[in-house]
């Protein structure tokens, strides 16, 4: 294992149980990642991208094999080390709305800063960081804002600049920017290239090939029915 | 500001928030919580103050009571009997008494009047604490102490008893002898609203005038009152009264506080069994409620699990909001109870505990609250809601948070 792996999937499978049947989400996979990379992830609709990404990101337990961030196997930690781990080292953006709906997207963004046990916070920073965060995103005029006002494309932002909100060393995105306008597309990858240039590492779900093909470092991992390839870069 | 106390803080404002979103519910939930917090503290208030004031009052009574029975009647009783028992050991003090009711045809009302002196009661002096103003009858004749409920109704003022003008005053009323004649009598004293249930329709005279009203001969009496040197002899002593005097009826007071307590024991034991269901139904309600999570409560639980909250956390939201709808309502059914006792005598209550025509006027309660009750009627009420909230939240909060991935 190179120093500069932080990530390291070994073998990991995941099998769903609906009544008599299973189903292999995730069949063997292993994946290294290193610290500052980004992979895009891309695959059909099924192939186990959501399923992979939740037992990166601590969500989901696998069946088989291991995960290891920064050489520890996250799924051997109990529940509050692993809350912990969700909390500061991950940002996660879900594939669908994760807003909560009584909140404002301020204190929407505030959610991750403000539990967490080692947390000793809401002075001004996380209050500033979060208005800073949701104005890079382009709704600094809308702090207030419930999520049932805004319209889904400003939610799903609202929910990514969430997930940079504990300075994560690790983003996870599932489709980040599946229902963006392109140039609000090309916006929010801006910032994941800004962010990843200071050394954020970023595994992103994708349908867009552009997402992976226009990076400086192009890395894109492929999931079929369960099972993951790497695919050599686009030049 | 100290971290753990600015987390609190934190995860408190979110529970006000989460509340607030789910007014509708939980407002629902509130009210009837603190409908069910104000019947049964309004009850136990109830129950605790009639029976200290019962308590009180029967602490007043003789000892024992002697009762002529004739043909299974009760019947007057000559005072000559009281001699009979000189020679027996352990009596203190026998008194005659003379009361019986009289129905006052203009206001449609019964009275209960009782002729006493109290100077011949061992613990005469103390009388004159059953009232709220005014003094005993002294001497002089045609003086009453009448009930609060009978002050009111005849709308007297009490006069000082030792003013002696024959002047007509409000103090002043009439009651007919049996041979239509009247008694003019002077309000000298009324009584206490702490005795109200069993003064409430009470005319207390001097035995003279009781005799006079009813035109008893002056060696007769309704009953003679017994005071003994020795409770603990009570029993024995009323067995070998009724033993010297085979033609009359001997009551003790632990007998008439027994049949007292029975009666007030069956009607507070139903209420009880009531008001006990009632709890019940709501503790199933709580738990009905609060078990099955909605889908939304889930969602919600998954979200803040994938941001890194604990379980922990999760369960401190909810037991704050459990203890803020606890608290509200605690506070509320308790304050609404003391008003309903105390400014709504009991309203509520009354004809399930004391019978309509048991007590017919208004008598003012005066209850005790004890921290003791409080904590019981918060172990009983609040306990079981924070549990039945706080433990699906806990069974959801460890189920896999994947939910919340697939939309
Ligand atoms: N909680 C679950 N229970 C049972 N089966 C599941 C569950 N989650 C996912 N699956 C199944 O596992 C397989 C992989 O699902 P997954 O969500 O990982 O796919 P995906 O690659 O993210 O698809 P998409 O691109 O449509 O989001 C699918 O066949 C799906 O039906
Ligand atoms: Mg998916």
């Amino acid at each position: 294992m190179s120093m500069n792996a932080q990530l390291v999937i070994e073998g990991v499978g995941k099998v769903y149980r609906v009544d008599e049947q299973t189903l292999a989400a995730v069949r063997e996979v292993s994946l290294t990642v290193k610290r500052g990379e980004m992979v895009a992830v891309i695959g059909h609709s099924g192939s186990g991208k959501t399923t992979l990404l939740s037992m990166i990101g601590g969500i989901a337990r696998p069946d088989s094999g291991r995960v290891l961030f920064n050489g520890r196997d996250i799924h051997t930690m109990n529940s509050d080390q692993l809350a912990d781990y969700r909390c500061d080292k991950v940002g996660f953006m879900f594939q669908f709305a994760s807003l909560l709906p009584m909140l404002t997207a301020r204190e929407n963004l505030l959610l991750p800063a403000a539990f967490g046990r080692s947390r000793g916070k809401p002075d001004g920073r996380a209050e500033q960081k979060a208005a800073e965060l949701l104005a890079l995103v382009g709704l600094g005029d809308r702090l207030a804002a419930y999520p049932a006002q805004l319209s889904g494309g400003q939610q799903r932002r609202v929910a990514i600049a969430r997930a940079f909100m504990n300075d994560p060393e690790l983003i996870l995105a599932d489709e980040p920017t599946g229902d963006l306008d392109e140039e609000t597309e090309q916006d929010i990858l801006r910032i994941f290239r800004e962010y990843n240039r200071q050394g954020t590492t970023f595994v992103v779900v994708t349908h867009n090939r552009q997402l992976a093909a226009s990076q400086d470092n192009p890395r894109v991992v492929r999931m079929k029915q369960g099972l993951l390839q790497e695919e050599i870069g686009p030049a | 500001m100290n971290s753990a106390l600015e987390k609190q803080l934190n995860l408190l404002d979110y529970a006000l928030a989460s509340l607030w979103r789910r007014r509708l519910k939980n407002s629902s939930v509130l009210v009837v919580f603190t409908a069910v917090i104000f019947l049964v503290a309004s009850f136990h208030l109830v129950t605790t103050a009639l029976t200290e004031t019962a308590g009180a009052v029967l602490r007043q009574t003789p000892e024992i009571v002697i009762q002529k029975m004739s043909a299974g009647r009760q019947e007057a009783i000559p005072v000559a009997y009281g001699e009979q028992l000189s020679r027996l050991f352990g009596i203190k003090k026998i008194v005659p008494r003379v009361w019986g009711y009289y129905f006052d045809e203009p206001f449609q009302a019964n009275y209960t009047v009782l002729g006493v002196d109290p100077a011949a009661m061992p613990m005469g002096e103390h009388l004159v604490q059953t009232l709220l103003a005014g003094a005993w009858p002294g001497s002089a004749a045609n003086q009453a102490v009448v009930g609060g409920a009978i002050r009111e109704l005849l709308a007297l003022s009490v006069a000082p008893p030792t003013v002696e003008d024959d002047f007509p005053d409000h103090s002043l009323f009439a009651l007919h002898r049996p041979d239509r004649s009247l008694k003019l009598l002077s309000t000298v004293g009324v009584f206490r609203d702490e005795t109200a249930l069993l003064t409430a329709d009470l005319i207390a005279m001097s035995l003279a005038d009781a005799r006079d009203l009813f035109q008893i001969p002056a060696d007769l009496a309704t009953d003679l009152c017994v005071y003994v040197h020795n409770p603990a002899e009570i029993t024995n002593l009323a067995r070998k009264i009724a033993a010297i005097l085979p033609d009359t009826r001997v009551l003790t007071r632990p007998q008439i506080e027994q049949t007292y307590r029975v009666v007030f024991g069956w009607r507070s034991g139903f209420a009880a069994v009531c008001l006990l269901a009632a709890l019940a139904a709501f503790v199933i309600l709580a738990w009905d409620k609060a078990s099955g999570l909605s889908p939304e409560e889930r969602r919600e639980i998954a979200i803040l699990k994938i941001l890194g909250w604990e379980t922990a956390d999760l369960l401190l939201v909810r037991c704050w909001e459990a203890l803020i709808v606890a608290l509200l309502a605690f506070v509320a059914g308790c304050t609404l109870a003391w008003l309903h006792v105390v400014f709504f005598e009991a309203a509520l209550f009354r004809p399930v505990l004391v019978g309509w025509s048991v007590i017919h006027p208004p008598f003012a309660l005066t209850p005790r609250i004890e921290v003791k009750d409080l904590l019981l009627l918060f172990v009983l009420t609040v306990l079981p809601y924070l549990a039945a909230t706080v433990i699906p939240t806990w069974r959801g909060a460890v189920v896999p948070a994947e939910d919340a991935l697939n939309g």
